[in-house]
């Protein structure tokens, strides 16, 4: 089997992100073990509880009611088959090739080209597309990007990013309150004969500090990740690397950027609307568009079904 | 050493239960996949009159092209074995390719409202026919990869699930039929 047809990109995609996640879990772990270790156990025991606690109210709300919620939060507006017929026929193609039940169709007014998905589960699905993507963009190209947007339903890309937000959110509120715990001289009294050890002491102080900045990067590794996947994903349905490669060079060559009401929807559209502001590749949350225009070429280059 | 055995039987027992019921799944989606199949080509098989008497109204003197397809048609919605159901729709899409092929001829057939809308639909069904296909094979690949490999390959004439045959285009240049390797 070649290295680069769509079944091993979506293995070893899938690979890295379990490989994501479980390094966000290391990270949480270790985070949990500084606290062990500079607050004893009684601070320990009842701080990382209410961190995690409230990482997950905040992103769990916003996970089960993501179809409602995103829509608000960027102006989508539901539509019906009458308002668009070639769009919910070309959505229904994708929808045969995947297997997926169909899911609500939005439209956002803007002049940018763009489109996402949201939703908790494939029956609560929903995708989204600008008003200018559907003017710019031929039957394939579109074809492509609903693939695209159908394999985010498909791989669960929300859940899986409610996890790394949740994790990311515990991480941050822990380390927030361990340090200014630490300035104020906390409960390191209380806890100096049990853990004397100043190596260990410095170790969990190092921790604390650099905890939040590597789970925002493990965070938009594992959304890049993501990214590659519903590519890799897209072409399993429609055999037809060139459609969504088409697509994203339209997307690339275009500068307009989505008037966005939030950045916290950000990672959800199929090109990043914040891809200006990044501060390097190692914080953005999609991989650059280039690199993915080249591997779906590659794909092409494989021939018809890329067996 | 009690609790040691009952554990194990139980871990037994789930894990004939999973591939079992693996087994089942497959098989289920496979049907549900030709159902999607045979949904499709019906909506196909059901744009083809309004198709042909909008082309007629243009273009009288093609009637060999229209006989043809009338007649795929008619073979077509009679085809019941998988065989005969993708020979009968390989020759159907041909048909069509060839009634399409004289409405360029007519530029004022093409300009007509009715028939764009209506070449919308075919279109369109065409991609939904080939992507049901490809789904059915997909699945029917899985099903055959799971009836013939280890462990669920134990299962299968328990469940009675047994390997099944693919949905194959006759006209090579629609053929979508994956390789399978074990």
């Amino acid at each position: 089997m070649a290295e680069n047809n769509f079944r091993a990109l979506q293995t070893a995609n899938k690979g890295k992100t379990y490989f994501l996640l479980a390094a966000m879990g290391l990270l949480t772990w270790l985070v949990a073990y500084a606290a062990l270790t500079y607050f004893g156990v009684g601070t320990a025991s009842t701080i990382v509880p209410v961190a995690v606690g409230f990482a997950l109210i905040g992103v769990w709300g916003s996970y089960y009611g993501s179809d409602k919620l995103v829509l608000t939060m960027t102006g989508a507006k539901l539509i019906t088959r009458e308002d668009a017929p070639e769009l919910f026929n070309v959505i229904e193609e994708v929808v045969i090739a995947s297997g997926l039940p169909m899911p609500k169709v939005a439209i956002v007014e803007d002049t940018a080209p763009n489109a996402f998905a949201t939703g908790r589960n494939p029956e609560h699905a929903l995708i989204a597309f600008t008003t200018r993507i559907l003017e710019v963009m031929d039957r394939d190209e579109l074809q492509g990007v609903i693939a695209h947007e159908m394999s985010h339903v498909a791989n669960r890309d929300t859940l899986v990013s409610a996890v790394a937000a949740t994790t990311a959110g515990a991480i941050a509120i822990l380390s927030d309150f361990l340090t200014r715990m630490m300035w104020f001289g906390g409960g390191r009294d209380r806890n100096r004969d049990s853990n004397g050890n100043p190596l260990a002491l410095i170790f969990s102080l190092v921790i604390l500090i650099l905890a939040p900045i590597a789970a925002i990067l493990l965070k938009s590794a594992i959304s890049r990740k993501r990214e590659a996947l519903a590519d890799a994903t897209a072409v399993s349905f429609t055999r037809n690397p060139a459609g969504l490669r088409k697509a994203l060079e339209v997307l690339a060559a275009d500068t307009t950027v989505v008037r966005q009401k939030s950045n916290a929807v950000a990672h959800i559209w199929i090109e990043s609307p914040l891809d200006g502001q990044a501060v390097s590749k190692l914080f953005s949350t999609h991989p650059p568009i280039q690199e993915r225009i080249a591997t779906l070429k590659a794909m092409e280059s494989l021939g018809p079904a890329g067996e | 050493m009690e609790l040691i055995i009952i554990g194990a039987v139980v871990l037994l027992i789930v894990f004939v239960v999973a591939q079992y019921n693996r087994l089942i799944r497959l098989n289920i989606t496979v049907d549900e996949a030709f159902a999607q199949i045979e949904v499709q080509l019906k909506r196909r098989a059901d744009l083809i009159p309004n198709l042909v008497e909008t082309v007629k109204g243009y273009a009288k003197h093609e009637q060999s092209t229209f006989d043809a397809v009338v007649a795929a048609r008619a073979k077509a919605t009679s085809a019941s074995s998988i065989t005969d159901v993708a020979a009968a729709d390989g020759a159907l899409t041909n048909a069509l390719r060839g009634l399409l092929a004289v409405a360029e001829a007519y530029p004022d057939l093409k300009a007509s409202s009715n028939f764009l809308s209506l070449q919308e639909e075919l279109s369109t069904t065409e991609n939904k026919v080939s992507f049901a296909r490809q789904f059915y094979n997909d699945n029917v690949r899985s099903l055959n990869t799971a009836v013939k490999t280890v462990p669920t390959n134990f299962f299968a004439g328990f469940a009675k699930v047994t390997s099944r045959e693919f949905y194959e285009v006759e006209n090579a240049a629609d053929r979508n039929v994956p390789n399978v390797k074990f």
